[in-house]
Formats: structure tokens, sequence, C-alpha cells
């Protein structure tokens, strides 16, 4: 189906290539899952075959790809390559463009389909797939990150291509929604389609995809079946806290509490987004919330530092009532790390971005402040780097460290592992430990099974806006 | 959150309109209320907006404007008070040197030309939403189409109405990544204008960050070249016929009032 031979290819405003001799062969029907570090060039690998190199981008381009024995350059464009192929981006949010899910899947079949009857159709037999249904007529804002992954796939799909490629199609989804789209690929694949699928959550692969790329660098490291690359299991598919082998978790005997919740209730609109939750915690803890989307674990930490107000409860963090304190007050014990890093950074250069919170507080020694800060997330000598020229694991180092200046005892932290591949988030945990020796409470919530049964001491799961277990976890770092 | 401009999916009279005939009555409004300077019609045109949201359901749709009307309102007023001077005067604010003279003052014109302003901006901003918030903006597009307008801006009008919600979130969301820094809002303009930064660099950064796989979506979908949209083809109803006797009431109430009653 698709065959590349010494591929290698340079952005118009890179200088080092993306891809580098590329030489891969993918026959019809199959599956094949490609993985590797961040800037490995996995996604620059799906533009290639989706023929975005070849017609939009520009660069410079070597080698040999052709599609169905015909090079991807012949094809007239995108407009003809898209009969054969579609392709789901990273960026599921930039994917939709019209106003309801509906229209979403609709719009790409007009060219494809004569009858409005045969359109309508097809919209409803990929929704149903695709599990949507319920979302036919949500605008794309109100839809959450992981919904919009599923509509995104669903236009895709909704095309009925030969080829689909997927990048990075379940970063936002948590365990049992990945599961689901996994068996919406084995469908495909036993219908005949070919699978192209960037991922960096592997386990839920075995036994579906045929073979495994690995890339580094630009370049295909590895090559072969999943068992072949990874005879270990690689991290859980299941949810930690249906695991037998937890133990109830006891409080600590000569730690002091340093977050009190008593009977939490928040409801935004008509939802209840937490329904009573009374939860104590202790100084010095490592602890992970895990739930499924929507069960209120990000609700809950937005509480602790004044972001949401409860409806009703008590919630006292730091001997302070976070009911009623100022946020300004609340967030000098309590630092929130946002999920996505881009959404604070905003200073010409690393230092004035930390400098900022420190102004904020009024510190007294803010450049000290600064280096100790940066030597601790491992940011040292970039001071006067532009900060989103950062790769995306030092962007969200520098997130932490903006937080950290301003000397929280508490450090939460929402999905901090989303967009980093393996080597970083064990990175960002060591990092968290450090700071857990040196007497911060961590509390991150997340739906990364993995790196929470290796590193949290303490686990709690929610479902529905309730605490639904409470959890030591013998197998972390920190127990 | 309040979204801003956004359809409200319904059933009411309004929403099953063809858009094509929302479209024209819209037009027919603002212009008529350009035209006019009769009070009373203006009044009318009013009264008919507000009956139409009466009957659908969107009442309270209006009421969330009545405070940002009554301001812009009040605004207008006052400027126009201060800076027309014709008709009868009714206060003097400043007394005139020379005492045969009227001094300046707030002036019965001025008054009223500021109050024929305000209900003129009442009537287009009215007529506006109710066209937006009734019409599903896929059906808006066919409406546009409809007028022959090129494909490319129709799209660049989707988008922008599509993202006007998730921009609100994403300032929102980093106005809140900002709180958790001590962000604290500054205090008079220039604290405002300064206070801004931390928010709209990032929002704007983001943004433009979205756009090329926006883009290539578009591309891939294979809407480079394409001459016409999908979506719905326009189907005429009864209340589309009704709408054509609203009309016809309209344009002869504006006769009525214009040409005959002077």
């Amino acid at each position: 189906m698709i065959l590349g031979s010494s591929l290698s290819y340079t952005y118009p405003v890179g200088t080092r290539p993306a891809l580098r001799e590329i030489t891969l062969s993918i026959d019809s029907g199959e599956l094949v899952l490609i993985t590797g570090p961040t800037a490995a060039g996995k996604t620059t690998l799906c533009y290639a075959l989706s023929g975005i190199l070849h017609h939009e981008l520009g660069g410079t381009l070597s080698g040999f790809l052709s599609l169905k024995n015909k090079p991807i350059g012949d094809y007239s464009g995108i407009a003809e390559l898209n009969r054969h192929i579609s392709m789901v981006f990273d960026d599921a949010d930039a994917q939709l463009i019209f106003t309801s899910v509906e229209e979403e899947l609709a719009s790409g079949l007009e060219t494809r389909m004569d009858s409005k009857q045969e359109i309508e159709d097809r919209v409803k037999e990929v929704m149903e797939i695709c599990g949507i249904s319920h979302l036919k007529e949500r605008p794309p804002y109100a839809l959450s990150g992981g919904q919009k992954q599923r509509v995104a796939l669903a236009a895709a799909l909704a095309m009925d291509t030969e080829v689909i490629i997927l990048d990075e199609p379940t970063s936002e989804l948590d365990v049992m929604a990945t599961g689901r789209i996994i068996e919406i690929l084995q469908d495909l694949k036993s219908k005949g389609k070919t699978i192209i699928i960037v991922d960096h959550s592997l386990e839920g692969y075995r036994n579906v995809a045929d073979r495994v790329i690995v890339m580094g660098e630009g370049m295909i490291k590895q090559e072969g079946t999943f068992d072949e690359i990874y005879p270990e299991q690689q991290g859980l598919m299941r949810a930690l806290y249906t695991d037998p082998d937890l133990i109830p978790y006891q409080h600590p005997e000569n730690s002091s509490e340093i977050v009190k919740i008593d009977s939490l209730f928040k409801k935004y609109g008509d939802i209840e987004a937490l329904s009573g939750v009374s939860l104590t915690l202790y100084e010095g803890e490592f602890i992970a919330i895990l739930g499924e989307n929507g069960s209120g674990k990000t609700t809950l930490v937005k509480h602790l530092n004044g972001l949401l107000r409860p409806d009703r409860g008590l919630i006292t963090v730091c001997s302070l009532d976070a009911a009623t304190v100022p946020v300004i007050e609340l967030v000098k014990e309590t630092g929130l790390v946002f999920q996505n890093p881009d959404t604070m950074l905003f200073a010409d250069s690393v230092r004035e971005e930390i400098l900022f919170g420190l102004e904020n507080i009024g510190d007294e020694n803010p450049y000290q402040t600064i280096s100790h800060v940066l030597s601790l997330v491992g940011l040292s000598g970039t001071e006067t780097t532009y900060p989103r020229h950062l790769s995306r694991g030092e962007r969200q180092r520098l997130a932490v460290a903006c937080i950290l200046a301003l000397k929280p005892r508490i450090i939460i932290l929402d999905e901090p592992t989303t967009g980093l591949d393996e080597k970083e988030s064990d990175r960002m945990m060591e990092l968290m430990l450090n700071l857990q020796k040196s007497g911060h409470t961590i509390i991150m919530v997340t739906h990364n099974m993995r790196i929470a049964e290796q590193y949290a001491g303490r686990i709690i799961a929610m479902e529905n806006g309730r605490v639904i277990g409470d959890y030591h976890n013998l197998r972390g770092h920190t127990s | 959150m309040s979204e801003i401009l956004q359809y409200i999916p319904g059933k009411s009279p309004l929403h099953s309109l063809n858009p094509v005939t929302k479209l024209l009555l819209v037009i027919l409004i603002v212009a008529l209320c350009v035209l006019s300077s009769h009070i009373t019609f203006l009044c009318f045109l009013i009264a008919v907006l507000v009956i139409g949201a009466f009957f659908s359901g969107l009442i309270n749709e209006l009421k969330n404007q009545v405070h940002f009307l009554l301001l812009l309102s009040f605004f207008l007023v006052l400027l126009t008070s201060l800076t027309v001077q014709e008709g009868e005067v009714l206060f003097t604010i400043l007394p005139s040197h020379n005492p045969s003279e009227a001094g300046y003052g707030i002036t019965m014109g001025g008054l009223m030309f500021g109050v024929l302003l305000s209900l003129r901006f009442v009537v287009m901003i009215t007529a506006f939403q109710l066209f937006v918030v009734t019409t599903k903006p896929s059906d808006l597009v066919t409406g546009l189409l409809a007028f022959r307008l090129p494909v490319d801006y129709i799209l660049m009008l989707l988008i922008a109405l599509r993202f006007i919600p998730s921009l609100q979130l994403e300032a929102k969301r980093i106005h809140e990544a900002q709180l958790c820094r001590g962000y604290n809002p500054g205090t008079g303009i220039s604290g405002k204008i300064m206070s801004m930064k931390p928010i709209m660099i990032p929002l704007v950064a983001n943004s433009l960050a979205k756009t090329q796989v926006l883009g290539l979506t578009l591309d891939m979908r294979g809407y480079r070249a394409r001459k016409k949209l999908p979506f719905h083809r326009l189907v005429f109803s009864i209340g589309d016929a009704i709408s054509a006797i609203l009309l016809i009431v309209i344009l002869l109430t504006f006769a009525l009032l214009h040409f005959i009653f002077i």
C-alpha cells in the first residue's frame, strides 16, 4: 500500500532534518504502531505518509514515497489524496471546524456521496461506532478534551478511506475510552483498512498491532512485532484502583494535617461536579488522584487554592479557610501547575517568566530564587531563552519552576505527563520525588496509571464527584 | 459562562424559518431603522422583535441584553445632548457671555437625537442577535450562499463564530493559570491595560499555533477549491409565507408613518 525509501525531510525553518533516510513498506490491511520520544519525527512521518509534506508544507524533501504504486508527488494534491487517506491530528480542538458534531462528520462526505440520505446514514453509523451519538448537536466548546478526540476520530472515519493515519489519538482519554478506541481500530483492521497510529501508551496495542516502529532523531531505530520489541508489559491497561493488591489507606501517625476537606459540594449549572467529598491529606505525602474523564478530579484540586469556591462544605488548607481566603494568599501555600504549560507562558525570557510570580508576591531576593528553582528543575543556563522555544518537556518543567518560586508547601499537578514521552514523564516525576523529600506535599491528578503506580505513595480514586477509594500504594517509590 | 452570539437549539417559529427569509427580514429591518427617523416606527420595530422573541421562547435572551442596551443608550443620549445644539433649550449648562444669546445647554433636539440613535441601535442589535441565536451556523452559511457570497469568506465567518466561545474558555483558563502565580489585575486604566499582557500573549500564541492543523484539516476534508458547502438545501414553508406577510406589514407601517401622516 505504502512504500518509502531513503525519505529525508527538513522543514522550511528547520536546520536539522526531521526525517532521515526512512525506508518502510506498509501492506494493505496492516496496523502499524509508531512510537518514540518527543521530537523523534513521528508527526513528520505522518505528514509524509498523508502527502502533506509533498503538497503543502514546502521544505527540502528527498527520497521516494508511493501510495498504491503511484508516487505521492504525482497525485494532484491533497484534494485527490484525501480520497485514499484520512488523518487525525494530535490537536483535537483545532480539527473541529464546524459548530456541531453532526456537521463536523458530514463535512468531509459531500464530495464523496450524492444523496443527503446517504450522508445522514453514514454520519449516524459513525457516531454509533465511536459512541458519540449523544453529542450529535453539541458545539465543539461544550465537549471535553476526550470527547473532542473521539469526534475528530469519527470525522476521519466517516470518510471511509483505505488508509487512516492517527497522531496520538488517545492522549486525553482514560483507560476505558482508550480501550474502546483500540477496539474500533481492530474492527477497522478486520475490514481491511490500513491503519498507522502514533501513540505513547503502548500496552493496549499488544495483539492488535501487526508491527511496531520505534523512531528516534528522525530515523527508524527499531522495527518488529510488538512482542519482539516489548517482551515485558508496558504500563497498565486497567484502572489501578480496581487492583486487589492495594491496601486501604490509614493515616500516618506522626504527620500533621495539611489539607482537610469535609463534605464538599460543587455544582456547575445543573451538573453536580462534587457531591460530598471528604478527605484529609498529610504533610509530605505524594498523592495521585485517579478517575475517569469527568469524575471531578480537577474540580476538586481547584478548590485547594481558591480558583473555585465550594457551594457547601468545609475546606482548610494550611490552616487557612480556602472557601473565603483570597486566591493571592492561598497561592503562597498551594501551587497549581496546569496541564498545558502554554496556558501560562507569556514573557520574553525564562527569567522574566519566573520573575512575574515573584513580583506578584513581593519576593525580596528574586534573582537568587530564580537560579535556585531553575537548578531544581534542571533548566539552569536557560535564563535568557524565549520560553516558547523550549521543548514541551522543558516548558512543563519551567511551569513547575514558576510555581516553585512562590515556595508553596503543597504542589498540585494537573495531568503533568500529557504530551510528554516516557523519559520526560519520568524526569518530571523524579523532580517531584526530590521536592517531596525536601518537605513539599505533592498532589497529582492523572489518568496515567503507570506513573501513579510507580511514584505515588497514596492513591485516591474518584468517580462521579465522589471519592470511591483511598489506598496505600506499596509499589510506589515513596512508600 | 454565557456564550456570546451562539446558536441556541430549538424548534420555535423563528428557528423553523428559512435562513434566507430571516436574513432578508434582518436586512430590511436594519435598513428601515436607519432610514426612518420616526420614533413611533422604531418602537413598532422593537415591538415586532420582542413579540417574535416572545413566541420563540427567547425573551430571556433579550432580557440579558437590557443592561448593556440601557448603558449604551445612556452614553449615546449623553453624547448627543452635549454635542447637538438644536431646538428648545431645556436647561443651560454654561451661560452665554452675551445675555441676548442662549447659553450652552441641553436641547430638545440633542436629547431626541440621542433617543433616536439609541432606538436604532436597540433594533439593530436585537435583530442581529435573534437572527444568530436562532440560525444554525450551517443554515446561516446556506443563507449566505444564496446571496452568492464566495465560499472562502463564508467559511471564514463560520470558523470565526465557532471559535468565539473556545477563545472565551481559553481566556478563562489562562486567567486561572496566572492567578495561580499571584497575578493581580491592576487598577486604573493603565493598570488594566498593562495587566492584559499575561492573558493576551498566551491567548494569541496558542490560537496561532492551531492555524496549521486547522488549515490542513480543511484540506484533508477536501475544502480546497470547493464551490459549494454541504448541509441543507433551502426549503420554504408556511412560516416563510407568514414572514412575507409580516414583511409587507412592516413596509406598510413604514410607508404610512412616513408618507401619509407626516
